[in-house]
C-alpha cells in the first residue's frame, strides 16, 4: 500500500511499570515497533493489556519507565499539537457550542487567528465530519455519534501529523459505528495523515488497519500483522464474496494470534 | 384557518395553565399577609403595639417613606455598601479560589485556616475594624467583605478542583500552555460554582448588613431600624423590615437568573 515508507514514530524496548499498593506491575514490556508515515496502524489486545498506556506514551501525556519513543527522530518530551488525541470518553467542553469547541485549537496558537478565519476553518472540518448542520448545538444536546464527530473535527482542526485514537468508536451502536468507519477512512485517505487506532473490536481492526499490532496480556507484542485486504473495504466492496472470504480468513489469523496468548495462560494455570 | 385557531386556543390554554400554576406563589404571599393582619387585629403582639405592627400600617408607612424620600435615602447607601464589598470580595476571592482549587499543595496549606476563618461571625471583628478603620463606611464595607469572601473562595476552589483531567489533557494535546489551560478550560469550568458562591455571598452579606449598619453609621436600612425604634415609629420599623426582605429576595432572584444563564449540562 505505502509507496515510500518513512518512519514517523519509533518505539524501542518501551517498558512501563506502575506501582499499586506497593506492588510493581508491568503495563508494557519491551515494546518495539515503528509507525510509518501515512499508515493506518491498529493496536488490538485483551482489555487491560496496556493499549491505552501505549497511546498515552506516544501522545506524551505519560513517559516510559525505560526505552525510547522517537517522533520523526526526536524524543517525545510532552504533548504537542502535532499529535491529536481522541480519547475514549469524548472531551468536548460542555459550555461551548460545537463550533466554539472546534475553534478551541486556534485559540491556543501563539499567533492569534482572526475570528472569521477561525470560524471558516472550524466549519470546514465540521462539514468534513458531516456535522455542519449542528454547529450551534452544545455537547449536552448531541448523540453519542455526533459527539465523536465533533471531537474528530476538533482534533482534525489542529492539523495533526498523526491521529491517536483510543477506543474512539466504543459504545456506539453498530450502525453509527459503521458510518464512523467510513468517515475516518475517507478522512484518512483525503487528509493523508497517520492514524494509530486502539481497539478491542477485531472486525473494526481488520476493516481499518494497514497493519495490526497485537498486544498480549503481559503487555508485550505478540505479533505485528500486515493486512493485505484491498481497499475500499467498506460499503458495497464488503459484499463481494471473495473479499468476504479473505476478510474472515484474516480475522481468523488475528484471532488465532490472540487465542495463542490466552491458551498459553490456561496451560500455565492448569 | 381552523387549524390556526386551534393552535391559538392551545397556546391560550397553555398560558392560562401557567398563570394558574404561578398564581399559587402570589396566593402564598396574600395568605401570609392575611394571617399577619388577623394576628395584629387580635392584638397578639400586645395591646399597645399590635396596630403599629400590622401589615396595613406597614404598607401605609412604606408609602409615606417612598413619598418623603426616606426609603431611597436609606436603601441606596445599603445597596452601595453591599455592592462595593461584594466587588472587592470577588476581585480577591476568585483568583485565590482558582489557585486553591487547582494546586493541591495550596489547598492543603489554606484548608484549616479558611475553614476556621469562615466560622467566625464578622461581627466579632467589629471592634478591630473600628480600631483600624474608624467608625463609618469603611468598617461596614470591611465587615461585609469579610463575610462574602469565604463562600466565594470555597465554591470557586470546588469548581476549579473538579475540572475533568480529560479536558486538561485534551487541551495539552492541542498545544495549550498553562495560561491557555487556565483561561480556556479551568476558569470557564468553574463559572457555575463561582456563581453559586456569589449567590451565597450576596445572601450572607445582606443579612450581616443590618447589624453592621447599627455600628455608628448615620444612614442605611440597618441604621433606620434603630432610628424608627427611637422615634417610636413601629409602623415604619415594620415597613423597613419588609423592604429589607424584598430587596434581599430581588438580589437572590437576580443571582438565580444569572446561574440559570451560565449553567451547562455535561
Amino acid at each position: 500500500m505505502t509507496t515510500e515508507s518513512t518512519v514517523l514514530i519509533s518505539l524501542r524496548q518501551v517498558t512501563k511499570t506502575y506501582r499499586k499498593n506497593g506492588r510493581e506491575f508491568h503495563a508494557l514490556r519491551d515494546c518495539s515497533f515503528d509507525v510509518m508515515k501515512n499508515e493506518f496502524l491498529v493496536i488490538v489486545g485483551p482489555t487491560g493489556c496496556g493499549k491505552s498506556t501505549l497511546l498515552n506514551l506516544m501522545a506524551g501525556l505519560d513517559f516510559p519507565t525505560s526505552g525510547t519513543i522517537l517522533l520523526e527522530g526526536e524524543p517525545v518530551t510532552g504533548p504537542g499539537a502535532d499529535r491529536g488525541v481522541i480519547f475514549q470518553e469524548y472531551a468536548l467542553l460542555p459550555w461551548r457550542s460545537v463550533l466554539k469547541n472546534v475553534e478551541l485549537g486556534f485559540e491556543f496558537r501563539k499567533n492569534p487567528v482572526s475570528r472569521s478565519e477561525r470560524e471558516a476553518e472550524a466549519m470546514k472540518y465540521l462539514d468534513m465530519v458531516g456535522l455542519g448542520y449542528a454547529v450551534k448545538k452544545h455537547p449536552g444536546e448531541l448523540s453519542g455519534g455526533m459527539k465523536r464527530r465533533a471531537s474528530l473535527a476538533m482534533i482534525l482542526a489542529i492539523k495533526p501529523v498523526i491521529l491517536l485514537m483510543d477506543g474512539a468508536f466504543n459504545a456506539l451502536d453498530s450502525k453509527t459505528k459503521m458510518t464512523m468507519h467510513q468517515e475516518i477512512t475517507r478522512i484518512w485517505e483525503t487528509e493523508k495523515n497517520t492514524v494509530v487506532f486502539v481497539t478491542s473490536d477485531l472486525d473494526e481492526a481488520v476493516k481499518l488497519a494497514d497493519r495490526i499490532v497485537v498486544l498480549n496480556r503481559e503487555g508485550s507484542i505478540e505479533a505485528v500483522l500486515q493486512n493485505e485486504l484491498p481497499r475500499p473495504r467498506l460499503g458495497s466492496a464488503a459484499r463481494d464474496l471473495d473479499f468476504h472470504h479473505r476478510f474472515i480468513e484474516f480475522r481468523e489469523t488475528v484471532m488465532n494470534v490472540i487465542k495463542k496468548d490466552a491458551g498459553l495462560r490456561t496451560c500455565a494455570i492448569s | 384557518m381552523a387549524k390556526q385557531n386551534d393552535t391559538r386556543q392551545k397556546n391560550s390554554t397553555g398560558l392560562m395553565a401557567l398563570v394558574a400554576d404561578r398564581s399559587f406563589y402570589v396566593l402564598g404571599v396574600i395568605l401570609f399577609m392575611i394571617v399577619w393582619q388577623i394576628a395584629a387585629s387580635l392584638k397578639l403582639f400586645g395591646a399597645d403595639f399590635s396596630e403599629a405592627f400590622s401589615p396595613l400600617a406597614a404598607i401605609l408607612a412604606l408609602i409615606e417613606m417612598i413619598k418623603n424620600g426616606e426609603l431611597l435615602h436609606h436603601a441606596l447607601p445599603s445597596l452601595r455598601r453591599v455592592l462595593v464589598s461584594l466587588s472587592l470580595a470577588v476581585v480577591v476571592a476568585l483568583p485565590i479560589g482558582v489557585l486553591v482549587g487547582y494546586f493541591r499543595r495550596i489547598e492543603q496549606l489554606t484548608y484549616v485556616v479558611f475553614q476556621f476563618m469562615r466560622m467566625i461571625s464578622p461581627l466579632a471583628w467589629m471592634p478591630i475594624a473600628i480600631i483600624i478603620f474608624g467608625v463609618g463606611d469603611v468598617s461596614v464595607v470591611f465587615l461585609l467583605w469579610l463575610v462574602a469572601i469565604w463562600p466565594l473562595i470555597l465554591n470557586t476552589s470546588h469548581g476549579a478542583g473538579r475540572v475533568s483531567p480529560l479536558w486538561v489533557n485534551m487541551a495539552k494535546t492541542m498545544g495549550a500552555l498553562d495560561m491557555g489551560i487556565l483561561r480556556k478550560v479551568i476558569i470557564p469550568a468553574a463559572v457555575p460554582d463561582m456563581l453559586t458562591g456569589l449567590r451565597l455571598a450576596v445572601g450572607v452579606s445582606w443579612i450581616i448588613l443590618v447589624p453592621a449598619e447599627m455600628l455608628g453609621v448615620s444612614d442605611g436600612l440597618g441604621y433606620f431600624i434603630l432610628d424608627t425604634r427611637d422615634r417610636f415609629r413601629y409602623d415604619q420599623l415594620m415597613a423597613t423590615i419588609m423592604v429589607i426582605g424584598m430587596i434581599g429576595y430581588l438580589l437572590d432572584s437576580a443571582n438565580r437568573w444569572l446561574i440559570s444563564k451560565f449553567s451547562w449540562k455535561i
